[in-house]
Order: C-alpha cells, then sequence, then structure tokens
C-alpha cells in the first residue's frame, strides 16, 4: 500500500474521499468486517465448547471406577463346587489336622496330599516333596513365585484388640521384630519386604500413643509383661504361631497363652465372635467373614507374617512320582482312580488322597490354584445346584414358572402341580411351560441376580478415576474393605442386549432400542409419503389463492407447537377415539397378557408422524422450490402431463433436498420424550414389543425415567443410554445419507 | 395502417387472431393477427419487452404456467382454436414443441435426454434409432455418439441447446417455437444452430424469436416486426418476406427499427 503511487485527483471537489480519508475509510471498512469475523468465531466457538461439554458429562458418566459388595463372593460359590468334588472323590481321607495327613501319607506308599511346606520339613524322613510344573518349593522359588502354589499367611485381629489386650499387642510387636529370623527354622519363608513393611506401619497405626512417624520403628521387650492371648485358626499357620509364642515367652511374657489349630475359617469365625484375640489364616479374609467381624465391632487389621509354599507330598517309598503338572493334579484329586489313568509310566495302584478338610484355607487355596475355575464357567448342572442351595423353593418355583431349567426335569416344582399349572389355558399358563428351559448363561445371571446379588454401593466418573487412581483405591479400600473396586463400562455389550431391570447393574436397553425402532419405522412410514405429498400438492398444484394461503400458514405454525401438545393429540385421537384400531383389537391382535388398550407402538408412531408431519412438508416444500422453473417448462413443452413432469424430473432433483429434511426431522422425533409419555410409553416393560400392537418403551423415555431416580448408577446407565441414543441416530442418519448421495449420483 | 399479415404461396401453419394477452390487468400485447408459413422459418423480432416471448408462448399454451396470464382471441391450428376448452394442451405441446432461450437438458443422460419425450407419448418404434436420428438432426450425434450414458449436463452450452433441439425433434412435432435460442451462445455455437434451423426447415415449421437483427435477416424465410405502444401493450407492426422488410420496409417504424434509431 504505502509504495503504491497516489493516484492524482481528477477534480478538486470529487464526491469520493481521497488521499488520507480514503485510506482511513478503507481501514474502518476492514476492522468492521474483523470485528463481524470475531463474532463468528466466539459464536463458533461457544457452540463447539457447548457440544463438548455435553459429550463430556455423558462419557463421564458412562466409564469409571466402581465399588461392588457382592452379597455372596462369586468365587466362593464356584470353590464350594470344586472342593465339594474334591472331598467327595473316593479314597480321600480329610482332616482339619496336618500331622494326621502327614502320618497318613507316611503309612500309605500310594499316598498323597498337600499342606503347608512346614507339614513337610517336620517329615522329611517319610514324605517326598513333588515339584509341580517342574520347580520345586525353596526360599527362592517361594519369594520370586516361580512357584505356583505360593502363598501369604496371615494373622488378624482388631483394633480393639490391640488398645485392650497389652499382652496381644505386644506379641504382635515382638512378632513383628522377630519373624523374619525365625520363620526358617520352622519350614516357612519369610514375607515380601514390602508386605512386612506394610504390616509394620498397620502395627503403629494401631498404637498412635508411641507418637511414632510412618517409617520409624520400635521394638517392646515384653519384660514381666501379664495376661493372656488366644490364638485360633489356621493348622497351616499353626507351627509358626506357635513357635513365635513360645519365643515370647522365653523373652518375657510372663503371662498364657492358647493357640488352636482349627482351620482358618473357623479360626476367623471364633475371632470375629469376639473369642479370639488373633485369627490365623492361610488365606486373605473374605468379605463376608469382614461383614460379620464389622457386625461384631471389630474390624480386622490384617498382618502377612511369612509366605507358604504349598507342598505336594506321597509317600517315600513311591519311587515313581518326582514331579506333577497342574493338570495331573486335577485329575489325581478328582477324575483319576489309579496312578497310571494320570501318567501310564506311573503304577496301576488305587491313588489314595489326604487333604485337608473344608474349613481349611489350604483346600481353598488349592482348589483355586489347580482348578483355575470361575463360576461363568462351570456347567449349568452345577450352577443349577448352587441356585438350589441358595435360594428358597418358594423363590425357585417362581423362576421355573418363569423359564424351565431343564426340558425334561423339574428343579424346584414337583410335576403333580407342574402338570395342573401347565394344563391352564393358553392365556393363563406361565410361560415356563413352553419356553425354551434355560440356558447356561441365563442361570448364571440367574445366580448372579438372585444369590451374588451384587450392589454398587459407589461409582467414581471418567474424569477422577483416570486421575486419581490411588486416592480412589485407598477411599474404597478405607469405606468398603469388603467391596471389589472395578473399572466399569456402564455402555457394554450386555447393556446394549440386555432387557430393563429394576437393578442398575443388570439393566440393558433392547427393549428400548427395539421400541425406538419400531416407533420410527411407523412414524417415517406415516409422514413421510403424507409430507411430501402435501408438499407437492402445496407447491406443484395448489393455486395461490386465500384457501391454500391459509393451508400454508397453518403448516408453518404447526411446526412450531410444543410437541407436549402433539402428545395430547395422540392421546386424545390415537390412544382414545381410535383405541379399537390401534390396540389392533380390530385385527384381533390383542395380546393375551398384556392389554395395552391404545397405548401401543402405532400410537406413538402415528403421535410422532403427526409432530414431524409439518417439518416434512416444509423442507420438502423448500426442496421443490428449489428445482428451476425452466425444468419443468422443458417437461411440459415435450408433451408431459403435469404429473410426468413431476414424476420424471422435478421429483428427482427435488429428492436430496427432500432426505435431508426427512432426516432433520426424524432425528428429532427419535428423540422426542415429551409426547410419549403422554401417549403412554411403558415405565418399564421387559418384553420386547412384536409389533405395532404392543406396549413400548423408547430410549429417550428410558433415559428420562432413568435420570428421575435417585441412585447414582442410575445416572450412569443414562448416560450409556444417552451414548447408545446418539449411536443410534448417527447410524441412521449415516445410513440416511448415503442412500441419499447414491440416489442423487445415479439419476446424474 | 393496417399491417400486411399474409405472405404469396404455401399454406398456414398456425395464425393468430385478434389475440390479446393479459398478465392479470396489464395487457401485454394486443390485436395479434399473424398468419405462421408452414415449413418455413419465421423470425419475430422487436424491441425489449414488446410482448415477443409472449406472443410465442401463446402458440404452445407454455403461459398457462403463468397463473396471472390470460388469452384472448384465437390460435388457429388445424382449424381450431387451441384455447378452446376442449382442447388439451398437452397434445397442443406436442405438436408444437419449444426450445428455450437458455439450454435446459433434463439431469439425465444424454441418451435419456431424446428418449424420454418420446417414451411418455407412447413410441412404439426403436429407440436406439429414433434418439441416433434425432441427434444427427441435430448436428450432435458425432460429438456425443461415445458418451451417450454421460450427463446432458457435461456438454458446452451449444451442444447443450443442440441436445433441447434434439429432443424437441424426438417426439416429431409440426411447428418448433425457439425463443432466443442462441442468445446464451458465443457467436460460433451461434452460427452451428443458425445452419441447424436452415436444416430443420425442411420437415418443420419454425417460429423463432430473436433480438439479433442480422440473424433474423440471415436465417428466416419471414419476419413479423413487433412494437409497443403508449400503454406499454405490444402490437404486429409489419410482417413480411424477411428479403421484403429489410430491404423495403412498408412501415416507418420498421425502417427506424432496422436502420438502429430505436430499439
Ligand atoms: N410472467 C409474467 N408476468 C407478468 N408480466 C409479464 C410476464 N412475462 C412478461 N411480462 C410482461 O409482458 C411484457 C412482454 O414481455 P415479453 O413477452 O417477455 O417481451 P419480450 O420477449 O418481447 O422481451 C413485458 O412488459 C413484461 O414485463
Ligand atoms: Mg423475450
Amino acid at each position: 500500500m504505502d509504495n503504491m503511487q497516489p493516484i492524482p485527483n481528477q477534480s478538486e471537489t470529487t464526491p469520493f474521499p481521497e488521499g488520507e480519508a480514503l485510506k482511513n475509510q478503507i481501514q474502518w471498512r476492514h476492522r468492521q468486517g474483523l470485528a463481524w469475523r470475531l463474532l463468528f468465531i466466539a459464536a463458533l466457538l461457544i457452540a463447539i465448547s457447548s457440544l463438548i461439554a455435553l459429550l463430556y458429562n455423558i462419557l463421564n458418566d458412562s466409564f469409571g471406577y466402581v465399588v461392588v459388595i457382592n452379597k455372596v463372593d462369586p468365587q466362593r460359590l464356584a470353590l464350594d463346587v470344586v472342593e465339594e468334588q474334591i472331598l467327595n472323590t473316593a479314597n480321600t481321607v480329610s482332616s482339619e489336622d496336618d500331622f494326621e495327613l502327614a502320618n497318613g501319607i507316611a503309612n500309605d506308599s500310594n499316598g498323597i496330599g498337600f499342606f503347608g511346606i512346614a507339614y513337610y520339613q517336620e517329615n522329611n524322613e517319610t514324605l517326598k516333596l513333588l515339584a509341580v510344573d517342574g520347580v520345586m518349593p525353596n526360599a527362592e522359588t517361594a519369594a520370586s513365585g516361580e512357584y505356583p502354589f505360593t502363598r501369604p499367611l496371615y494373622l488378624y485381629t482388631a483394633d480393639a484388640v490391640l488398645q485392650n489386650n497389652q499382652a496381644a499387642n505386644i506379641f504382635l510387636n515382638y512378632l513383628l521384630n522377630n519373624v523374619n529370623s525365625e520363620i526358617e527354622t520352622v519350614g516357612y519363608f519369610p514375607a515380601t519386604s514390602a508386605a512386612y513393611a506394610a504390616a509394620q506401619q498397620r502395627w503403629l497405626s494401631a498404637n498412635p500413643g508411641l507418637g511414632l512417624q510412618s517409617g520409624q520403628w520400635v521394638s517392646i521387650e515384653p519384660d514381666g509383661m501379664a495376661g493372656t492371648i488366644r490364638v485360633v485358626g489356621s493348622s497351616t499357620v499353626f507351627p509358626l504361631t506357635q513357635h513365635m509364642l513360645e519365643q515370647y515367652q522365653e523373652a518375657g511374657f510372663a503371662g498364657n497363652f492358647g493357640n488352636e489349630s482349627v482351620g482358618s475359617s473357623a479360626g476367623l469365625a471364633a475371632f470375629c465372635s469376639g473369642q479370639a484375640d488373633f485369627a490365623a489364616s492361610s488365606r486373605p479374609i473374605q468379605s463376608g467373614e469382614i461383614e460379620a467381624c464389622r457386625n461384631n465391632g471389630r474390624f480386622p487389621l490384617e498382618f502377612q507374617i511369612g509366605t507358604d509354599a504349598l507342598a505336594i507330598v506321597v509317600n517315600n517309598q513311591n519311587s515313581a512320582l518326582n514331579e506333577v503338572s497342574t493338570e495331573q493334579l486335577q485329575q489325581i484329586f478328582t477324575t483319576a482312580t489309579t496312578w497310571n489313568e494320570v501318567n501310564e509310566a506311573w503304577p496301576a495302584q488305587a491313588i489314595q488322597r489326604y487333604i485337608p478338610g473344608a474349613d481349611s484355607g489350604t483346600l481353598d487355596f488349592f482348589a483355586e490354584a489347580v482348578y483355575q475355575t470361575s463360576l461363568a464357567s462351570l456347567p449349568k448342572d452345577d450352577l443349577v445346584r448352587l441356585l438350589a442351595t441358595n435360594i428358597s423353593t418358594g423363590r425357585g418355583r417362581a423362576l421355573e414358572r418363569e423359564q424351565r431349567f431343564y426340558e425334561s426335569a423339574l428343579v424346584f416344582e414337583d410335576p403333580a402341580t407342574w402338570n395342573e399349572v401347565c394344563a391352564a389355558p393358553a392365556g393363563e399358563r406361565p410361560s415356563g411351560c413352553i419356553a425354551e428351559p434355560r440356558t447356561q448363561e441365563e442361570v448364571y445371571d440367574l445366580l448372579l441376580a438372585e444369590v451374588i446379588q451384587p450392589d454398587v454401593v459407589k461409582v467414581y466418573n471418567l474424569q477422577n478415576s483416570l486421575l486419581n487412581r490411588t486416592a480412589i483405591a485407598t477411599e474404597a479400600a478405607a469405606l468398603y474393605p469388603n467391596g471389589e473396586i472395578t473399572f466399569r463400562s456402564w455402555l457394554s455389550a450386555d447393556f446394549i442386549t440386555d432387557p430393563q431391570s429394576s437393578t442398575p447393574e443388570f439393566a440393558g436397553v433392547r427393549t428400548a432400542i427395539f421400541g425406538s425402532l419400531w416407533v420410527i419405522f411407523i412414524t417415517i412410514l406415516f409422514s413421510f409419503p403424507i409430507g411430501v405429498g402435501a408438499a407437492i400438492y402445496l407447491e406443484e398444484y395448489a393455486a395461490d389463492n386465500r384457501l391454500n394461503r391459509i393451508l400454508q400458514t397453518n403448516i408453518n405454525n404447526l411446526a412450531g407447537v410444543p410437541s407436549i401438545i402433539y402428545g395430547m393429540l395422540g392421546l386424545a385421537i390415537f390412544v382414545r377415539v381410535l383405541e379399537q384400531l390401534t390396540s389392533g383389537a380390530i385385527f384381533g391382535a390383542v395380546e393375551s397378557t398384556a392389554s395395552a388398550n391404545g397405548r401401543t407402538i402405532i400410537s406413538a408412531g402415528l403421535t410422532l408422524g403427526l409432530l414431524i408431519l409439518p417439518l416434512i412438508i416444509i423442507n420438502a416444500q423448500e426442496a421443490l422450490r428449489a428445482v428451476p422453473n425452466s425444468l419443468r417448462q422443458a417437461g411440459l413443452a415435450l408433451g408431459a402431463t403435469q404429473w410426468q413432469t413431476i414424476w420424471y424430473h422435478v421429483l428427482p432433483s427435488a429428492l436430496p433436498g427432500i432426505l435431508t429434511g426427512t432426516i432433520l426431522a426424524v432425528s428429532r422425533a427419535i428423540g422426542e420424550t415429551a409426547p410419549l409419555v403422554v401417549v403412554g410409553a411403558s415405565t418399564f416393560i421387559t418384553v420386547d414389543p412384536s409389533g405395532p400392537f404392543s406396549k413400548f418403551t423408547t430410549l429417550p423415555i428410558q433415559i428420562y425415567q432413568w435420570t428421575s431416580r435417585p441412585q447414582a448408577e442410575f445416572r450412569n446407565i443414562a448416560a450409556a443410554a444417552i451414548i447408545v441414543l446418539l449411536a443410534m441416530l448417527l447410524s441412521l442418519n449415516a445410513s440416511a445419507i448415503i442412500l441419499r448421495n447414491r440416489y442423487s449420483t445415479r439419476s446424474i | 395502417m393496417k399491417p400486411n399479415t399474409s405472405f404469396s404461396n404455401g399454406s398456414v401453419a398456425v395464425e393468430a387472431k385478434e389475440m390479446q394477452v393479459y398478465y392479470g390487468s396489464f395487457r401485454a400485447v394486443k390485436d395479434i393477427a399473424l398468419k405462421i408459413p408452414t415449413k418455413h422459418i419465421t423470425a419475430l423480432i422487436g424491441p425489449s419487452g414488446c410482448g415477443k416471448s409472449t406472443v410465442l408462448r401463446s402458440f404452445n399454451r407454455m403461459n398457462d404456467l403463468v397463473a396471472s396470464a390470460r388469452v384472448e382471441g384465437q390460435i388457429l391450428y388445424h382449424g381450431s382454436n387451441i384455447y378452446d376448452t376442449h382442447v388439451d394442451p398437452v397434445e397442443i405441446r406436442r405438436r408444437i414443441g419449444m426450445v428455450f432461450q437458455k439450454p435446459n437438458p433434463f439431469s439425465k443422460t444424454i441418451y435419456e435426454n431424446v428418449a424420454w419425450g418420446a417414451r411418455i407419448n407412447g413410441f412404439k418404434g426403436n429407440m436406439d434409432q429414433l434418439v441416433e436420428e434425432s441427434l444427427r438432426q441435430a448436428a450432435l450425434w458425432d460429438e456425443v455418439k461415445d458418451k451417450l450414458s454421460q450427463s446432458g449436463y457435461s456438454l458446452s452450452g451449444g451442444q447443450q441447446q443442440r441436445l433441447c433441439i434434439a429432443r424437441t425433434i424426438a417426439v416429431k412435432p409440426e411447428i418448433i417455437l425457439m425463443d432466443e435460442p442462441t442468445s446464451a451462445l458465443d457467436p460460433v455455437a451461434t452460427l452451428r444452430i443458425e445452419e441447424l434451423i436452415q436444416e430443420l426447415k425442411k420437415q418443420y415449421t419454425i417460429i423463432i424469436v430473436t433480438h439479433n437483427m442480422q440473424q433474423a435477416a440471415r436465417a428466416s424465410d419471414y419476419t413479423a416486426f413487433f412494437n409497443m405502444d403508449g400503454d406499454r401493450a405490444g402490437y404486429l407492426v409489419e410482417f413480411d418476406n424477411t428479403n421484403e422488410l429489410f430491404t423495403n420496409p412498408k412501415n416507418e417504424l420498421t425502417e427506424q427499427y432496422i436502420t438502429g434509431r430505436f430499439g
């Protein structure tokens, strides 16, 4: 600009600004343009950021950590099944006393069994230790975890005990000071240093009176300490606690102690009911046990005091066996009768099993480590049996009438009653009489809902879950020690394929998706042909007279009427007046089980159809108006009738525009809630719609209902349902757009 | 002075009698009396807005598309008035085709552009042959024979206009109306269309509106000169053999117009 030659004024009295004034004037105009541009950018930013905020909100609620408390531990149920199998295998001796087991194997050349490695060390002249999967248990393989059956040994106590029983408190301090140097003499291995430090820290927290910082440690001399200490529990831990208690006495403890080997479960039960100061356990405490403890005012504290490498032993006369694999162990303790069934090289003699009893943590550990079952993978028979032992017969009968478990056998109901019930006329017969029997998966789901009853007690949003993972873990552990923390995607395959449920954990949107699809199908079927037809009449045929102008104005106004009013219209016309038609009664299509009156899919579809009809008409008119008149003239000038001209030339040209308008209108209908509430969408429905005369619910209705529930988890599934709704909208739109583009390229 | 409205030899293809055309209450043309000679080219000339297009559209009832338009008087075609109530405009347009100022092919293939009119009018013969023949007559065949399945819009403006002509002659009309068919085209394309029109007059009666006096002088056999009055209603000033009208105009206005002194 600056190096431009000044344009000489042609006349002194030009009516335009010149020179400096021209420059200023142009600059001013540029500035105006810039201001507008900034304004538009700001508008765009506002639009984008509100969309992002919306999306963020939805995603934030759809994923994140949850704390789940199971009424019954599913792993426990699965282990029960396996343990029952192991215990019921022929030639199996079981005892809570590991000495008995060790003696049994020592006197039986075909004996095999398992227990804490300390018991092997004590009897290593008569017993033979087996390698598992090629690894021998020893301090190294236990510390590295290379030996597959390595497990921690625990001592449980409670704040209340440590505060009230000084003898017990000081014993624990003594134990933590000395266990690492003593443990090898018993035959076990030290805990990891992290577990050891955590145990010390826990003891320090229970003794705030000492005024020690975390990381510091103190060892207290038990000199002259009086009182009584009672330890109950695992036979595996027993030798270790016994040894430590004796050492404690030697170090100056002047009181008494009792130590009983009754099994981990029994020990924990005794401790939780206040009968003991410590529970020794060869497995972690379970959620149900924590619950029982807390109910007695005992908040269990966990101390890992050592590590065991579960020993698999045989009689030392047994020259054939030196090592076993996990698979072989599975056979040895359940299915196999003789050794050579497991391995051809082994003797053809009957296997004699010596195993810990049902109360023992060792059996639990063995079952879990060797059989590695999960509840979901158990066969249907086992699941049905678990269900039968864990629910009342009455409930079982109800479930069986809903859907039976086996084609030809009854589980809960007696055959006579069943035949009587199923002889009833078609309408009153329970669904179980005809429905296919439940599959393994369905029984599993039932077990989950009826027995395990997972309860989400706390949810964290996605942002929190990603940023504050450790804080969440500590908080959850403190608030819900028996809770299980998992990352939950509320949007899952199950969520999409499951029907509605009153428990958010089990609720899905399948019924609502089908409902939405059906309703939209009816909506399009009704509004598209009528809307486009009306638009063609108004645009192509209607004379410009007063009647048509009034019609046009009314249609434009209808587009702005609040949707709830369409709902009231739909209720009055489709549900009430046309009930015979919309309930399907005229066609004999009434579903006997659920009389929907007129509150059916077809009523909803027609109502939404009315709602979007003005939009479709107006959009289609717009599209028709955009078709150049020269096209109509061209057709007519060839001797075409007006209809031929419209059908062959005007409509194809307008179709992309008409479809675009229809897509927008239908998108609106998919998201409508208010009119459907008025028309009478079902609030709770688990049966998929089977046709236009079914009761229904739709995704937005479902979302609306979930958001109005007080429990937090409903907000999460509502958010997940919103994602489903958005995905459905996007895919419907995308397919409509693809269709439209294909059409408009084909007609060239 | 009464304008000359007759020609020496040959028959009349269509005739306007006492014709008035109104748009609402506005009379656009008045008292038109005009006989169009069969298988000749008749040019309609006159200043802009004098009603040439209005008159032309009256001949095949294209004015029906304008809601406010109303035609009084008669247009006689094969002895009957095309504005009689029992006459179907569809049939009239089938016989009297039209080519517009701006090329307006259908958004279909070149082949379909030509075939469609014939098909809807119940053509029973060999369609491929008809399409080829029409395109040949429109002097377009050589240029499009390899791309018949491409869109009509893929052609140049001049080609599009020839396609529109091919489309029109495919339904075998008697008369072809052309409203300034070359005004949107360049000089070369214009010349090609003019040559084409000369060919077409062997088979068809052609009425062409043009504001280009050279074109009228070059390409037409007869010329009708329109003008408008103070009330802006157009009227026919003079009709004659083109040679005669341009060399020896009877009316002073005609002379003024063709010598470029107004218009
Ligand atoms: N559709 C219409 N509605 C109203 N007036 C029109 C319409 N078409 C043409 N006219 C009027 O009729 C007169 C003649 O127009 P037209 O036939 O297009 O003239 P020309 O083709 O000679 O330029 C003009 O005054 C024009 O304004
Ligand atoms: Mg004109």
